[in-house]
């Protein structure tokens, strides 16, 4: 099986299919199908390659992705259209909503509706943490970290940034590989 | 759940037609960029921040419902970024409002995206690094404590009645123990709001 060069205009196209396709779900399976077995632009062990850079990176992990595949192929501007196609439509339709939103939002039905809505997205967002809480519970030092976070956040009110500023470079020396032993 | 709340303080919406409140927004929103961790989520409380208390385009109710339908829409969720740029431009007309949405995106993606074509191309080299390893495990545990502080957030920000709240504990234990897409529960708390079970 031999990989072949998508242009920059099969990216764009490609990374669209993969946005429609994922109506509904399963964005990162659905790219794995169409950019490793549909259109073999890349192997299997360069797409799980992607996902860890993507992970590992600041930015959603999704949109990483579609910005490693592009840049893989044709640098920044590969990127970018991988960018450009994996969004346009999601995003003009999330701005159609926005619209909707805006002119209807003050009509009570809509707002009722809405409150509903709005209490199971909050559950969604309470679940993220605990999501990610198993593969530190027996780190000691990781949940005193995510504590103090939290804390700094939540009750004394402090800004992501300079919080991470501080936090970031102290955990970095804690967890610094050590030759020896290790933990 | 609304006496946690402070009354919003009436403040001024600052309006992006003003070309130095347009610089600083699209500061906050560039440096912001580069401290999504973990999948873009952790923004959410700077961004409630910036959109209701700084820059005052948003009410509190607004950003949940924006919230909400960010997360019903197919699509990744860091999208929000774009209904709150609607949001600031909203009062300007839709035009405009499509505009700043649109450019708040792209504000929210240049930098992690210009990052991570770095880091594709060098990847090579930073795979086995110790700068990767620390990175990584560091910034997970930071990660954790970031999320926790976000959720709770939006549980504040959401401010519903008990019922509510209820459906929003049941939710949070559904999404970690079952595999249910999460727009059934949009779908049906959506209904009980609908017959006035969950208000605000």
């Amino acid at each position: 099986m031999t990989e072949r060069r998508p242009s920059l205009s099969e990216l764009f196209w490609g990374m669209l299919q993969v946005a429609l396709s994922a109506f509904g779900g399963g964005l990162s399976a659905w790219s794995q199908r169409i950019v490793v077995e549909q259109r073999r632009w890349m192997s299997n062990e360069q797409f799980l390659t992607g996902l860890t850079v993507a992970r590992l990176f600041p930015g959603p992990n999704q949109i990483n992705m579609a910005v490693y595949i592009g840049a893989e192929f044709h640098g920044l501007p590969g990127a970018l259209v991988a960018l450009a196609g994996m969004l346009l439509l999601p995003f003009s339709l999330l701005m159609g909503l926005g619209l909707a939103y805006f002119h209807f939002h003050t009509i009570p039905s809509v707002d009722r509706v809405l409150a509903g809505v709005v209490a199971a997205a909050a559950g969604m967002a309470l679940s993220m943490g605990f999501k990610i809480l198993d593969q530190y519970w027996n780190d000691r030092v990781a949940l005193l970290l995510a504590v103090v976070v939290f804390l700094a956040l939540s009750l004394f009110d402090q800004r992501l940034i300079p919080v991470v500023l501080i936090a970031g470079p102290l955990a970095m020396a804690w967890y610094w590989p050590r030759r020896q032993s290790n933990p | 759940m609304s006496g946690l709340l402070a009354a919003a303080v009436a403040c001024e919406p600052a309006r992006l037609s003003d070309l130095g409140t347009l610089v600083q927004v699209l500061w906050q929103f560039l440096s912001l960029s580069l401290f999504s961790l973990g999948g873009g989520n952790t923004l959410l409380a700077e961004y409630h921040h910036l959109a209701v208390a700084q820059f005052c385009w948003l009410t509190n109710t607004q950003f949940a419902d924006l919230y909400a339908l960010a997360e019903a829409a197919p699509g990744p969720s860091s999208m929000l970024v774009g209904l709150l740029g609607l949001g600031a431009g909203w009062r300007e007309g839709p035009f405009w409002a499509l505009l700043c949405a649109y450019g708040a995106e792209a504000a929210i993606l240049l930098p992690s995206t210009l990052l991570m074509v770095m880091a594709c191309l060098s990847w090579k080299r930073l795979e086995h690094s110790p700068w990767r390893v620390a990175f990584e495990r560091g910034l997970g545990p930071i990660t954790l404590g970031i999320l926790f502080a976000v959720g709770l957030k939006i549980l504040r920000t959401a401010d519903t009645n008990w019922a509510g709240v209820v459906v929003s504990v049941l939710v949070c234990v559904l999404m970690l123990r079952t595999r249910i897409s999460p727009l059934w529960f949009m779908a049906v708390a959506g209904v009980l709001g609908g017959l006035g079970v969950i208000n605000r």
